[in-house]
């Protein structure tokens, strides 16, 4: 097993002490970001990019890659102790946890999602590790062309599946795309759409907009609408995790894995769609279907293990591929850009070293996660209660200083404030802020392999679908493109959440995975 | 809210954006017809998608080049912006919504506070062309009152010395400890100097 003693070398490269302290220091910023509303993972690693440029790239990344699966332990304490809805991947967590939350099992439902975090992380990361090779494998002669069309797909994808809106996603994605853009052209050094303005020739800075539409934007979102008064805060209170609830919580967390890991490898990733199918299978499956709505404790393990091995699975494309298809993986993405690493097939033989090293070390952080959630969950509980006026301060605050630490321009947070009130329009009118992301990442990555496919080709667009491999990703593509829209027409609106946890998705869920593919869970719906 | 309302996911959920006008059940939000903000943002989208095609022209191309150009890419993401735009805007006018994000913190019954988003804006606008002047922790220490404030913080004391040890421990922390460039203002770098 070649993979096998890989691992067993990232291991021994990642038990240093200098790279368990960055681990430790990811896991507990993942966490606290998690826990708290209005900030994310996305965004913290973004703040982080100009700080890591002094650090060696194995602990940058060791530290990424922990705050990355830390922010997903996070959301699930605040998803069940919140009555609130929140971030779309936890969401179909909180429908089954607030409820046991209120019933008095909330320490039962926060150990269910920590332990099914822990169990869908580890194997979701062994998966990775075992699987990330095979698929270099069989990458490893893509062509420019290919790599285009895979870029395609992304876009597609994460523009029509994110967010319950496909032509939103898309105008999103498009705004993202254009700001990619702006700068000086990488080929021929001509300068594109900078308005004359000397500091564009650069192009806008990733941590510029990241920060601007993750943190400035919902910031702003959040102002206009702020719940006020006294954050309530439902107590981790019962019964801990009892043996019963151990037998209900296997098989929950091991089928959320195995929906998970998959969907998440996905070139449309996220963690949306598989915790949407863990929810809807374990509601069909369970022997206690009068619980459902009141507090199942299937309806917590279920989802959260999804969200987690989702989160291990979205890796697999992002570091054979070099294609991110979430935001913080986007985020990731540009990291490897900053220490001068391309992901991709080449990045398993050229920086072998690293990667193994990360993925030992998820597991590692997997495991620090699961001491630091369970009997420290009443700790971050109190991360709960910061008053809410303080919290949002102090966001801009270090939005601020993310931003300014870039160039030390001030230029750069007038830019950040234009496009944060962007950001809160989008928030605002339902566009989702993911796509933009990722067109601004794999934009200039699509352009640079479009242009050297058709260099290669003379100009001729044939070549863009001339290996099968291209033509089946342009396939898929479109059909990403169209059966939602497809869908809907035939179908009428998809269901929502709170339809399903009352039985009433089950119907739709039952057909097929695509239906529900084109019918992101999530908020409203479209006529 | 976990007291009141015996279903509270479902009422609030229900209150956002077009689930409402769907169902109808919550006839105090006025959230049919045609909304102007929405309009705005697809007036916009097709506006920078004939940006985008008009300006790709004048992109210089190097004689040199004998396959496609710096301006191939440029035409192709405006034709899908302003085909999106168009689309949208077609979508838009029959009284298409977008549902509004959620967040934890977000009332999605509340109206919107246009004041609060302004002041926000302003101070952040104003600690920008501060910083060079007075140093990053003073500014962003108003800034982070102002934003306080508008979200409803008590008092003008505590607002400001949150923000003034928050800004600078956190300007010790990244400029002495990570060399982070950060203008500490003339009195926080004389007496951090021995550092």
């Amino acid at each position: 097993m070649g993979a096998f003693t890989d691992l067993l070398g990232g291991f021994a490269d990642a038990l240093t002490p200098v790279n368990l302290l960055f681990a430790l220091l990811g896991v507990l910023l993942g966490t606290a970001v998690g826990v708290l509303p209005g900030i994310g993972p996305a965004m913290t690693v973004a703040l982080l990019l100009p700080v890591t440029y002094t650090l060696e790239p194995t602990a940058a990344f060791i530290m990424f890659a922990g705050i990355y699966y830390g922010g997903m332990y996070g959301g699930s304490t605040t998803s069940i102790l919140l009555n609130t809805p929140g971030e779309s991947s936890s969401i179909m967590t909180a429908l089954e946890g607030n409820k046991m939350a209120k019933a008095g099992r909330g320490a039962a439902a926060l150990a269910t999602a920590a332990l099914g975090s822990f169990v869908a992380g580890t194997i979701a990361t062994l998966l990775l590790a075992l699987v990330a090779p095979t698929v270099v494998d069989l990458v490893i002669g893509i062509t420019p062309a290919d790599y285009f069309a895979l870029a395609v797909l992304a876009f597609v994808a994460v523009a029509t599946v994110l967010g319950s809106s496909p032509l939103r996603g898309l105008a999103s994605l498009g705004v993202g795309l254009y700001l990619g853009l702006v700068g000086t052209d990488v080929l021929t050094g001509q300068e594109r759409f900078t308005l004359g303005i000397p500091q564009l020739a650069d192009g806008i800075d990733v941590v510029v907009v990241a920060v601007a539409l993750f943190a400035v934007g919902e910031s702003l979102h959040v102002a206009s609408r702020l719940r006020r008064g006294p954050v309530q805060v439902m107590a981790a209170s019962g019964p801990w995790f009892t043996r019963r609830d151990l037998r209900r919580s296997v098989g929950p967390w091991l089928r959320g894995t195995a929906l998970g890991f998959p969907l998440g490898a996905l070139p449309a990733g996220g963690a949306e769609i598989p915790t949407f199918l863990s929810y809807a299978t374990e509601r069909r499956l369970t022997k206690h279907p009068e619980e459902f709505g009141r507090g199942a404790i299937e309806g917590v393990a279920g989802p959260e293990a999804a969200n987690n091995a989702a989160a291990a699975g979205v890796l697999v494309p992002l570091l054979t591929l070099g294609l991110p298809t979430s935001a913080t993986a986007a985020i990731i993405l540009v990291a490897f850009q900053g220490y001068g690493i391309q992901p991709g097939p080449t990045l398993l033989s050229t920086e072998s070293t690293l990667v193994w090293t990360l993925i030992a070390s998820l597991l590692i952080g997997n495991l620090m996660l699961l001491v630091l959630n369970l009997p420290l969950a009443r700790v971050w509980v109190q991360l709960l209660r910061v008053p809410r006026p303080y919290l949002y301060a102090g966001i801009l605050l270090f939005a601020s200083l993310g931003c300014y630490a870039v160039n030390a321009d001030p230029l750069d947070l007038v830019l950040l404030l234009v496009i944060g009130l962007l950001g809160f329009a989008m928030r605002r009118y339902g566009w989702p802020v993911a796509p933009a992301v990722i067109g601004l990442i794999l934009g200039p990555v699509a352009e640079t392999n479009l242009r050297r496919a058709l260099a290669i080709s003379s100009g001729d667009l044939g070549v863009l679908v001339d290996t099968w491999f291209s033509r089946i990703v342009l396939g898929l593509a479109l059909l990403a493109l169209v059966l939602p829209i497809a869908l809907r027409a035939v179908r009428g609106r998809r269901a929502t959440p709170e339809e399903l946890q009352a039985g009433e998705g089950l119907r739709h869920s039952e057909r097929g995975h695509r239906e529900t593919v084109g019918a992101p869970p999530g908020e409203g719906d479209e006529r | 809210m976990s007291s009141g309302s015996p279903d509270p996911d479902v009422s609030t959920r229900d209150a956002t954006g077009s689930h409402a006008a769907a169902t109808g059940r919550h006839p105090a939000a006025p959230r049919t017809g045609v909304s102007r903000g929405e309009l705005a943002m697809v007036v916009l989208l097709g506006a920078l998608g004939l940006y985008l095609l008009l300006d790709a022209a004048n992109i210089a191309i190097p004689g040199s080049s004998n396959t496609i150009g710096p301006r191939f890419f440029p035409y192709l993401v405006g034709a899908v912006v302003l085909a999106t735009a168009l689309a949208l805007g077609f979508r838009v006018l029959r009284g298409d919504r977008g549902p509004s994000d959620d967040s934890e913190d977000i009332d999605p019954d509340a109206p919107t506070s246009w004041g609060a988003v302004g002041i926000i804006a302003v101070a952040f606008l104003g600690h920008a062309l501060l910083i060079n002047v007075v140093g990053w922790p003073l500014a962003v220490t108003l800034m982070f009152a102002l934003v306080a404030w508008a979200l409803g913080a008590r008092g003008v004391v505590r607002p400001l010395l949150a923000g003034g040890v928050l800004s600078v421990v956190v300007w010790i922390v990244f400029v002495k400890a990570l060399g982070v460039a950060l203008p500490g203002g003339v009195l926080l770098e004389l007496a951090t100097s021995w550092f």
